[in-house]
């Protein structure tokens, strides 16, 4: 790697104060591990990185709020967040995600803010958190504001944090027996990059699917919420007919691209079928 | 950039030197005549570097080496440093759980760690905690029977 600069600064304030909205070559690093491979690759290189291991403890927490929402820390690893008691009864679906997410060493490492502001579209827990309703508080210089995550990405390793803004922390709602799944494509091995992701939360009542969250990932240019194929599952009995429908609709209203992890056309295909089986896995896995 | 000095503890023992913040955590090991965490693929896909940090696998490719200040970091090479094998280690020799033995290091460490948080892994299990570690030989079969054998012992 070219040679430069890194500051470890104490403090989150501290930090925020040296970052500069101006300066791409500037950057705050957590884990590291995204952003090393694109130093590696020569598409980023940086004059000074801002090292956040060093900020207040809090920043990794994982704690349960009094409104039973669980706050993620972003400085919270990926394994800490894996291990979480409160993800492994709570939200397993998230636990069921870390399984398949690169390595153990890589998710020992990782941060979940970092993992969330590299914007990087084939990433496992964008998706999730964002069928999960999650939010994310971010802190600048001028001080705090919350946004839901799907609103997080803008295109192509692009989101709407200002270069001199740091995730703090990410909030999943209480899922109140919200049924979920995750759902990723693999053309290689099974801790690869995808070829897709799709995550579907949705409540279920009189047999009905309602207010429904479909996301999908990989195949996309960024992180995006499916409102056809939404409204095609809105008030439906999941039965054959009405998947095909969403499957449909799904396929119908995303541009997916083409990369080394499969051609546009059979992404297509891919989010048609496996929209159809992530609601099934959701039914299924909530139903003991 | 200029090296900083840092200060952390390396296989037990309490060590310091200087490094530039662009080196990661296998070169700093290089200067330690540490050869047994290999990079090779250079993106944490493979498990050739593994190295443990504060008693947590990483991929010592994907690692700043300047974040070892503090730290109490472990390579392959302190696991017989008592001039006997780990049972790890025995357990791969006895199922000959590789073949160039490249890869063999990243494999024990991860093996070790995952003993340690699951003592009684199924096939699954250690297919799924071993997915990072590739083997170019093939030894999948002879590394999960080392690991069912060391976790016996």
């Amino acid at each position: 790697m070219i040679p430069f600069d890194m500051v470890e600064p104490t403090s989150l304030r501290e930090a925020l104060s040296l970052l500069d909205p101006q300066e791409p070559t500037i950057r705050p690093v957590a884990g590291g591990t995204a952003l090393m491979l694109m130093m590696k690759a020569g598409v980023f290189t940086p004059t000074r990185l801002i090292c956040l291991h060093r900020i207040e403890p809090d920043f990794s927490r994982i704690a349960l709020t009094d409104k039973g929402e669980l706050r993620i820390g972003a400085m919270a690893t990926l394994r800490e967040l894996e291990k979480d008691h409160n993800v492994a009864s709570r939200l397993p679906v998230l636990a069921r995600a870390m399984r398949t997410l690169s390595s153990v060493r890589v998710r020992n490492v990782a941060r979940v803010g970092g993992a969330l502001a590299h914007g990087d579209p084939h990433m496992d827990l964008p998706p999730v958190l964002s069928a999960l309703a999650a939010r994310i508080s971010v802190a600048g210089p001028n001080g705090n504001r919350e946004l839901p995550l799907e609103k997080l990405y803008a295109g192509y390793y692009e989101t709407a944090l200002e270069k001199n803004e740091l995730i703090t922390a990410v909030t999943v709602p209480a899922p109140n027996g919200r049924k979920a799944a995750y759902m990723k494509v693999t053309s290689r091995t099974a801790d690869d990059w995808p070829s897709l992701g799709v995550a579907v939360t949705f409540a279920l009542a009189d047999g009905r699917i309602r207010d429904p969250i479909v996301i999908v990932s990989a195949a996309t240019e960024k992180v995006t919420r499916m409102s056809a194929a939404e409204t095609a599952l809105q008030d439906a009995a999941p039965d054959k007919a009405a998947l095909q429908r969403a499957g449909d609709a799904a396929a119908d209203e995303v541009e997916t691209l083409s990369d080394a992890h499969g051609s546009a056309p059979y992404k297509r295909e891919l989010l048609r079928v496996y929209l159809r089986r992530a609601v099934r896995e959701a039914l299924e896995e909530n139903a003991h | 950039m200029d090296a900083r000095p840092i200060n952390f503890t390396l296989n037990g023992q309490p060590v310091s030197t200087a490094i530039e913040p662009h080196r990661n955590l296998v070169e700093l090991l290089q200067r330690f005549d540490l050869f047994g965490a290999r990079e090779s693929c250079g993106q944490g896909l493979c498990g050739c570097c593994t190295v443990l940090v504060d008693g947590k696998a990483v991929s010592g490719c994907l690692y700043f080496a300047v974040w070892a200040d503090g730290k109490s970091i472990t390579t392959i090479e302190a696991l017989d440093a008592n001039g006997e094998l780990a049972p790890m280690q025995q357990a791969f020799v006895d199922a000959a759980a590789f073949q160039c033995g490249y890869c063999t290091p990243g494999f024990i460490l991860m093996s070790q760690q995952l003993l340690k948080e699951n003592p009684n892994p199924s096939d699954d299990d250690i297919r799924h905690y071993l997915s990072g570690n590739l083997c170019r030989c093939g030894t999948y079969p002879e590394v999960i029977e080392a690991v069912k054998a060391a976790a016996k012992r």
